[in-house]
């Protein structure tokens, strides 16, 4: 056996106890939950736990309730993701420019994502509230509506209103991140590009788009892994309601495992989710990092 | 075909209340249609942004810049008939060595087929046509630099303009590279605007330098003028290797001639160089190479050798004289020794005299 140095030794003092942390808390955990998947876990009779191997993965995956889930998480996360992706693109050349008052927006920007996500919720439920909503009083100051309206009670809205809170909360982070790829683009090439005979819209297009693309990937990665796994706002403002229409993967997963107390499908479909979201990201990454 | 012409240009940063010190100031400047220029100065002597100016990449503050007789100060960057080869080469990273050559003439609307084939004429010439598949990223420094100058090439400018373009590559590829753009000027007929900080680098490119310092131009003049005849003190020490010895001292009259005085030593100045008054403050330039060691003849600048510096070909001497040490150069088989006390002969139309008030050549005609 080969002698471990004094350097070694220290090393594996000093990480050891946090390796074991990180075990006991993460690894621990999921590997817990994909154990329980395979046995019919229900706290409603906690003494029959029979092992039914990929039998909660079937019934998962052969349940209508569960796949419109998956479509309504999906059409969420495309809103989502690309709104942010779009705004957030827009607001960092807006922060990019020298203008007065410049560090005091950049300052303001930040407030939405400071804000803690329940509150952001609450926020939005007051804001789109039927009675008394800042939304309904705003349009029917302006003259768009005349009468209130239940915003989050109309079905085909409230994925889309959810999304929109989402979105404001999610921009601030994804303008910063992709701030930081505009600052480092070397001027030179904007010059080079001036030079070159390119116009204001042809810079854009050849330089800063293309030099902005790893901040694209991270964004929109993130806001995936953010968005896929969405539960605040859904719990918040509908609770999967009116009738389904936001029930997502997590809220799902949520009245699956706490409410139906049904902790093998549930973890069933956490994992399905994992994967799926695993899946996705994989695919991100290659299809954007070959053009890096 | 373009003539370039600054009146009276200045450039100043910032506005209003808060204008900053002039980057530029009170250009006059007249670069001849084909005509090699370099904008020779330490850092932030106002070098690169006049070239700048010229580029239409900087505002010009005041004044006017013509082409031929077309003023130019609100003319955009990419509506200008210029190239442009920067000193970290800004090459488009995303795009192949082909589309960054290209871009300029797609950006100009020229057919596919004469794209294809001016970018495939500048890399046979620039001798990197096996490389026009490939990334920046995939090239080292010195093919960079070729893809920078073929980028430029391709698009036959009226003018083009090069930023210290050579300043990132190591030493004897900046030599090659010397002799290839002086080379390209030749081929090219346009007029070449070239920035740099490198003496050796101006003195070799150059049909004219202009030395620029703190926004101002020092002097215009061919290398030859610039090296000889220094019109200030700045432009005598700032090209030279080792720099020119300068010497301070008084002008003294007597016996029908000009004497440099310092301390006990006298020298006597030849007819041109005696236009000062007696008793002025003049400072003497002696460059290193103008003395010869006097052997057992008679000394016109007596000294004591405080250090031999062989350096290949010749060697350097550090020696002392009237409270001062001067660097000068000598024969490599010289033999002398540190301590022993030496006489050098001086070529008097090779000396130059400054007034040490204005620091201005007391050369006549100068």
């Amino acid at each position: 056996m080969q002698r471990i140095s004094h350097d070694e030794r220290a090393a594996l003092g000093l990480l050891g106890p946090l390796a074991v942390v990180l075990m006991a808390v993460t690894a621990f955990p999921i590997l817990y939950s994909l154990w329980i998947s395979l046995f019919a876990v229900n706290l409603r009779r906690p003494a029959r736990q029979p092992f039914v191997g990929l039998d909660n993965y079937l019934h998962v995956l052969g349940d209508a309730q569960f796949l419109e889930s998956v479509t309504r998480t999906a059409w969420f996360s495309a809103i989502a993701v690309l709104a942010v992706l779009v705004i957030a693109t827009l607001v960092a050349i807006l922060l990019d420019q020298e203008f007065p008052g410049r560090r005091i927006l950049s300052a303001c920007l930040l407030i939405p994502w400071a804000i803690p996500s329940v509150a952001n919720g609450l926020m939005w439920k007051w804001i789109y509230d039927a009675n008394y909503g800042a939304l309904n009083g705003a349009l029917m100051q302006l003259g768009f509506i005349t009468q209130a309206q239940v915003w989050l009670g109309n079905a085909n809205r409230t994925i889309p209103l959810i999304a929109n809170a989402f979105i404001w909360k999610e921009v601030p982070l994804a303008a910063i991140l992709l701030l930081v790829t505009l600052k480092s683009i070397p001027s030179d090439l904007y010059a080079a590009a001036r030079v070159d005979g390119a116009p204001a819209w042809h810079r854009f297009v050849h330089v800063t788009l293309p030099a902005m693309r790893p901040g694209f990937l991270l964004v929109a990665l993130y806001e995936l892994l953010m968005a896929v796994r969405h539960f605040d706002l859904f719990s918040l403002l509908t609770e999967g309601g009116p009738g389904g229409a936001s029930d997502v993967l997590a809220w799902r997963i949520y009245v699956e495992t706490f409410r139906n107390l049904s902790f093998g499908t549930g973890a069933a479909m956490s994992y399905i989710l994992a994967v799926a979201t695993l899946a996705a990201s994989y695919a991100l990454i290659r299809s954007m990092a070959q053009r890096l | 075909m373009a003539r370039i012409r600054f009146q009276s240009v200045s450039k100043r940063y910032g506005s209003g209340q808060s204008a900053g010190q002039f980057a530029v100031e009170g250009l006059d400047l007249d670069i001849r249609d084909q005509e090699f220029l370099v904008l020779l100065g330490p850092s932030g002597c106002g070098k690169s942004t006049t070239l700048n100016m010229i580029a239409g990449l900087e505002e010009i503050t005041e004044g006017a810049l013509l082409f031929d007789d077309q003023v130019m100060n609100n003319v955009p960057a990419h509506k200008r008939d210029v190239a442009m080869v920067f000193q970290s080469y800004a090459l488009y990273p995303h795009k192949s060595v082909f589309e960054n050559i290209a871009f300029g003439l797609r950006m100009r609307k020229v057919a596919e087929a004469e794209i294809k084939r001016r970018v495939e004429d500048a890399a046979q010439r620039l001798e990197i046509a096996h490389l026009l598949a490939r990334r920046p990223s995939q090239l080292s420094g010195g093919q960079r630099q070729r893809v920078a100058l073929g980028r430029a090439m391709v698009r036959e400018p009226s003018v083009f303009l090069m930023d210290e373009p050579l300043s990132n590559l190591d030493a004897s590829l900046r030599i090659s590279m010397r002799a290839e753009i002086r080379h390209l000027h030749a081929q090219m007929r346009s007029t070449f605007v070239y920035v740099t900080h490198d003496q050796a680098e101006a003195l070799t490119l150059a049909d004219r330098i202009v030395v620029m310092n703190g926004g101002r131009i020092q002097q215009i003049g061919t290398p030859d003028d610039i090296y000889e005849r220094p019109q200030t003190i700045f432009v005598a020490s700032f090209l030279g290797s080792p720099a020119i010895n300068l010497i301070e001292g008084t002008l003294a009259r007597a016996d029908g001639a000009a004497w440099f005085c310092r301390g006990a030593w006298r020298l006597r100045l030849p007819p041109e160089l005696a236009s000062a008054a007696d008793g002025a403050a003049v400072t003497l330039g002696l460059r290193a190479e103008d003395v010869q060691l006097a052997g057992d003849g008679p000394a016109d600048l007596p000294a004591v050798v405080e250090t031999a510096m062989p350096s290949g070909a010749d060697q350097y001497l550090g020696v002392r004289s009237e409270g001062q040490t001067l660097y000068l150069r000598v024969a490599k088989d010289a033999r002398v020794r540190e301590g022993d006390a030496v006489g050098f002969t001086l070529t008097p139309q090779r000396l130059h005299l400054f007034d040490s008030q204005t620091g201005r050549s007391l050369r006549a005609g100068a």
